[in-house]
């Protein structure tokens, strides 16, 4: 945190405000007070720092540096103020790119405002399916858009119950049950209810049962009374569908509790570097859908995390796919010659980018396209303090499930 | 399924309980509505983490220290921000909306905007009835209790407590009869956040504690002391059980609704307000002139 | 003619006389003429946000400081316009120029709910009951997400115009004409009867006004015009959310209100135009701008140690006197009243929060 501000500090006094020809502006916007604006930023700069030592991104015969503008879009806090920190990036700090957004309702605003203008935007963190859906409906207005990570939520969904399968046949092989029992554990949102629908209809056709939905508070301090009634019921695999607090809360009462059901799904704080210490510890096998680890999704996923790891002390989340984005952008700049963004949209279109965690190509929603291979995702599991990653099988690094001890 | 409620219903209860009588008292006696009540509650947990985690120390200790450090920084804002206010009614309010942000940021940047977990004081749970009781839990119904308690001891069994109650039902006549009322305000000031601060040092390593966990409690602790009645003490203790346990009632029966259950107390609070306008216990102000 | 010579007349008479109305029509003047002369659509996007706040910050006074009914869930009303809105023109497909007046209908149907519940509160119980209001609206907002949208809310809400220009004009009008308004009202007899429920309701009853009439209406008003304000918003940002029902907004607009100086309309409009420009300025800052909530903190705690009626007040203070016969207000460099011609010393500095004319 102190880091990237001296990093802004010193940008902001070698270069102030140069409008110089030869500097191309990228607008990173997120909500730099919390974790995943600092993962925008690291992960931007050292992009920056990449191009910029070797040389830059050539342009017309040109090399042209990299700058960063950091902008706090207080989307957390503020809808309105996000929308204003894209068109304060746009019309004072006259950025030619933005990448960035996290929370889904602020980034459908600054979507606006950034088509308002014809800048292209890189999404680096809301799985909203709406953002794509507009490029569909809307193309000639929505066009600049692109969402680099996550997939969206629908294939989020496709990608849970794949993960999904796999533990249930590890639980068979282990315990020699042949249809698992699953709990649903969604917090009660409205992103959850489409996963929770499609997860009771789903899960007896793979062979599960469904025992019960369970649906606490984003922000529950307390799911002892869930626990205790899937305890009853006798559950093998907690399905979670948590993004809030809620999160560390589960994981670490199922440890208190020994619970002999192993908690997989979405767990956004489980992704978390700080999850295990604030799950006190407890939160052992607790497993999710991740974007990142020391595992070869790419040739140059791992060279990539150990590098970001090093040089910011912790390890990526997924919004530091900024890097992914800033490195798509010198490549479409250098394929189309040009730093207009209405050039850069048939490139962007078109384009097969080998990037850190997925290899990136659009589709026709200018989501990236789904499947093993392109963009996909992977899972990781708690255990005894380290995230590991289990899964996709074929990608080399993968490491085995373990099941709480019976 | 009753008795999770029964537990957590006392929990939750003893906790807002805590909360309520702090504020209550200071609204009594100080005529303040101390909007950052609940972030010197989050400043304990914070303070507690910082004692216990970063630098080691053990429970007792951390804890101790936590709660003194939060009482005396809540002093210290009391003689520099409100009491230059005080004949400023509007001015004391957003002084204090202010101060809570305040405190908020500065978690913010000290800490992060992420969860951070504490240790239990115990590990471990006790089964009673077939329900699962954490330990950590059992220790914040019995600190609960014991402050309770305490505060009742102190209220009622003390000359401090005499001279709070007295300046609380009446300022002038209680200034007239020769109290300090600058001093009965300070004091209650500082009782009232050490009641809060010892709840945050209990309740953290239950919770997750992050830098926005004063804006839940804030609410549900004002529900219940207008529930209860402003500046009636026996009303805020009622008044946090009766919420504590409407809202274990509204988790427990109601799985699908367990994000209802703020709902659920602010209208049972308006409903209160509609019968009977001062709260339960509450004292009719009649129109004092400030 | 007759016309141009009676508005100079009145100009000279009634606004040049004193520093602090020259100052609003210079203001309310430069906002008007701003896109002539620096038409950066940044700095036009805060203004138009900066107004409807405005609306939203004077409407809070018109109930709060006048009547007394410190309400601390306004945005409740804010919300309601926003989403009545939103909702009809979106899903029924009506010109947003008319939804902005339903949704502005229904907040104040929604005013008057919350009026009539609040009649038998007084004082902090009324504060405290008021906050709940907006959260109970989200609770239920949440619970039908097909209609409201969920946590997510409705976006593609139709802007009034697609003009960036024209979206600032409507903004600077509406707040020009609603501000306006809330201040004739508050300056006539309406606004003095509304002080002196504040100030002791029994006697005001006892005087034979019917008091729950009078709290009503000016819960309706002030609905009103919070509900036109939060309309406008939403079809401005194209977005209907229930961030538009926060209680940090609800904060907010308390704090505007008394940072401005209460019962003065006008106090909570400077306090917006001063206070939200200047943080969404912090905010820009690279290497520190995620501070600006503290740093906001932090400047209306100093400002309130040094100012604690108010900013407007105490502004207002330094530039003008009260005559201490016929108590007309009178720039403070004059010597004698400029309408009863009484010497005016140096201490007639006005004391009281009575109701005065500005």
């Amino acid at each position: 945190m102190f880091r990237s501000f001296l990093v802004a500090a010193a940008m902001a006094a070698v270069v102030p405000g140069a409008m110089a020809q030869g500097t191309i502006k990228i607008a990173i916007l997120g909500p730099m007070a919390f974790v995943q604006g600092e993962n925008h930023w690291a992960g931007a700069t050292m992009a920056m720092e990449d191009i910029n030592q070797a040389g830059g991104i050539s342009v017309g015969g040109k090399k042209m540096t990299v700058e960063l503008v950091r902008a706090d879009s207080n989307e957390m806090t503020s809808v309105p103020d996000a929308a204003s920190a894209v068109e304060r990036v746009i019309n004072r700090d006259k950025v030619h790119f933005l990448i960035g957004g996290f929370r889904s309702e602020a980034v459908l605003a600054m979507q606006e405002v950034a088509m308002d203008n014809k800048k292209l935007f890189l999404g680096a963190g809301a799985a909203h399916d709406e953002l794509g859906m507009r490029v569909e409906r809307d193309y000639n207005r929505y066009k600049y858009w692109f969402r680099v990570t996550p997939t969206k939520n629908t294939d989020l969904g496709r990608t849970i119950f794949a993960v999904l399968n796999s533990v249930a046949g590890e639980i068979r092989t282990q315990l020699k049950k042949d249809t698992p029992k699953v709990a649903i554990l969604a917090e009660k949102a409205a992103w959850t209810e489409g996963l929770t629908a499609a997860a009771q209809k789903n899960l007896p056709a793979m062979r599960m049962e469904v025992v019960g939905v369970w649906n606490p508070s984003a922000v529950a301090t307390d799911v002892t009374a869930e626990l205790s009634a899937i305890e009853r019921a006798g559950a093998d695999i907690v399905f979670t569908i948590l993004s809030g607090p809620v999160g560390i809360v589960t994981g670490r009462q199922m440890g208190e509790r020994n619970m002999k059901a192993v908690a997989f799904g979405i767990n956004v704080e489980a992704q978390k570097d700080e999850f295990w210490g604030a799950a006190a510890g407890k939160a052992n096998f607790v497993s999710t859908l991740d974007t990142y680890a020391e595992v070869e999704i790419t040739p140059k996923t791992i060279a990539w995390v150990r590098a970001f790891k090093e040089r910011f002390k912790k390890s990526p989340t997924y919004n530091a796919a900024t890097y992914d984005a800033v490195m798509l952008l010198k490549e479409a700049i250098e394929t189309a010659n040009s730093t207009n963004s209405d050039d850069l949209v048939p490139v962007l279109e078109k384009i097969s980018f080998v990037g850190n965690g997925a290899v990136l190509e659009f589709d026709k929603r200018h989501d990236p396209v789904y499947g093993p291979g392109k963009a996909l995702g992977i899972a990781v599991q708690w255990q005894d303090g380290e995230k590991v990653a289990f899964w996709p099988p074929q990608v080399k690094g993968m490491k085995p499930f373990r099941m709480p001890g019976r | 399924m009753l008795q999770d409620i029964i537990i957590t219903g006392l929990i939750s209860g003893g906790v807002y309980a805590l909360l309520a009588i702090g504020f209550s008292l200071i609204f009594g006696v100080a005529r303040i509505v101390n909007i950052a009540h609940t972030a010197f509650y989050m400043l304990a947990s914070y303070g507690f983490y910082t004692l216990l985690v970063k630098l080691g120390l053990n429970f007792v200790l951390a804890g101790v220290l936590a709660v003194a450090g939060v009482t005396a920084l809540s002093l210290a804002c009391y003689k520099l921000v409100i009491e230059p206010l005080r004949e400023h009614e509007a001015a004391v309010l957003i002084a204090t909306i202010a101060l809570a942000l305040i405190i908020q940021e500065l978690m913010l940047f000290g800490f992060g905007g992420h969860f951070l977990g504490i240790p239990s004081t115990l590990d471990g749970a006790l089964v009673v009835g077939g329900v699962s009781v954490a330990y950590q839990r059992l220790v914040i119904m019995v600190v609960a209790a014991v402050m309770l308690v305490a505060t009742w001891a102190m209220l009622y069994r003390t000359r401090l407590g005499l001279a709070i109650r007295a300046t609380a039902n009446d300022l002038e006549v209680a200034s007239l009869m020769g109290m300090n009322v600058h001093r009965i305000a300070l004091a209650t000031v500082a009782f009232s956040v050490l009641l809060a601060a010892i709840a945050g040092v209990v309740v953290a390593p239950v919770y997750v504690v992050d830098p926005f966990m004063w804006l839940g409690p804030l609410v549900t602790m004002l529900a219940i002391v207008v529930l209860g009645g402003l500046g009636s003490v026996k009303g805020s203790v009622i008044g946090a059980f009766i919420i504590g346990f409407v809202e274990a009632i509204t988790v427990f029966a109601l799985p699908a609704g367990a994000f209802l259950k703020g709902a659920v107390a602010l209208s049972i609070m308006v409903l209160v307000l509609f019968v009977r306008p001062e709260g339960l216990y509450g004292v009719a102000f009649e129109e004092e002139e400030r | 003619m007759y016309w141009l010579r009676r508005l100079w007349s009145e100009l000279r008479n009634e606004v040049f006389v004193l520093p602090s109305r020259t100052l609003v029509l210079v203001w309310a003047v430069g906002l008007l003429a701003l896109p002539a002369v620096y038409g950066d659509p940044y700095v036009l996007r805060i203004l138009t946000l900066t107004c409807l706040y405005a609306i939203f910050a004077a409407s809070w006074d018109l109930l709060a400081g006048y009547s007394g009914q410190v309400n601390f869930g306004h945005a409740l009303f804010f919300g309601a316009g926003g989403y009545a809105s939103a909702v009809l023109s979106l899903k029924l497909g009506m010109s947003p120029w008319l939804t902005i007046w339903i949704g502005a209908a229904v907040a104040t149907l929604l005013g008057i709910g919350v009026g009539y519940i609040c009649l038998r509160l007084r004082g902090s119980y009324l504060s405290l009951a008021t906050l709940a209001f907006p959260l109970i609206a989200v609770g239920l907002l949440l619970a039908v997400p097909d209609f409201s949208g969920g946590e997510l809310g409705m976006f593609g809400v139709p802007r009034l115009t697609n003009n960036l220009i024209g979206n600032y004009y409507i903004a600077v009008i509406a707040m020009l004409v609603l501000v306006f308004g809330m201040w004739l009202i508050a300056d006539s007899k309406f606004g003095l009867v509304l002080h002196a429920i504040r100030d002791d309701e029994l006697a005001a009853r006892a005087s034979g006004i019917n008091t729950p009439r009078y709290k009503l209406t000016v819960f309706a008003l002030s609905a009103f015009a919070a509900g036109i304000a939060g309309a406008l918003l939403a079809h401005y940002l194209k977005i209907a959310a229930p961030f538009l029902l926060e209680t940090t907004l609800s904060f907010l607009v308390v704090i505007w209100g008394i940072f401005g100086g209460v019962a003065t309309i006008y106090g909570a409009v400077a306090a917006v135009f001063i206070l939200y420009p200047l943080i969404e300025w912090f905010g820009g800052f690279q290497g520190f701008g995620e501070r600006r909530l503290l740093f906001f903190a932090v400047i209306v705690l100093l400002v309130l140690l040094f100012m604690p009626r108010g900013l407007v007040p105490w502004v207002r203070d330094k530039m003008e006197t009260l005559c201490p016969r016929c108590k007309q207000r009178n720039p403070a460099w004059r010597s004698a009243c400029r309408l009863c011609a009484a010497p005016l010393a140096a201490t007639d500095r006005p004391r009281s929060t009575a109701p005065r004319n500005a």
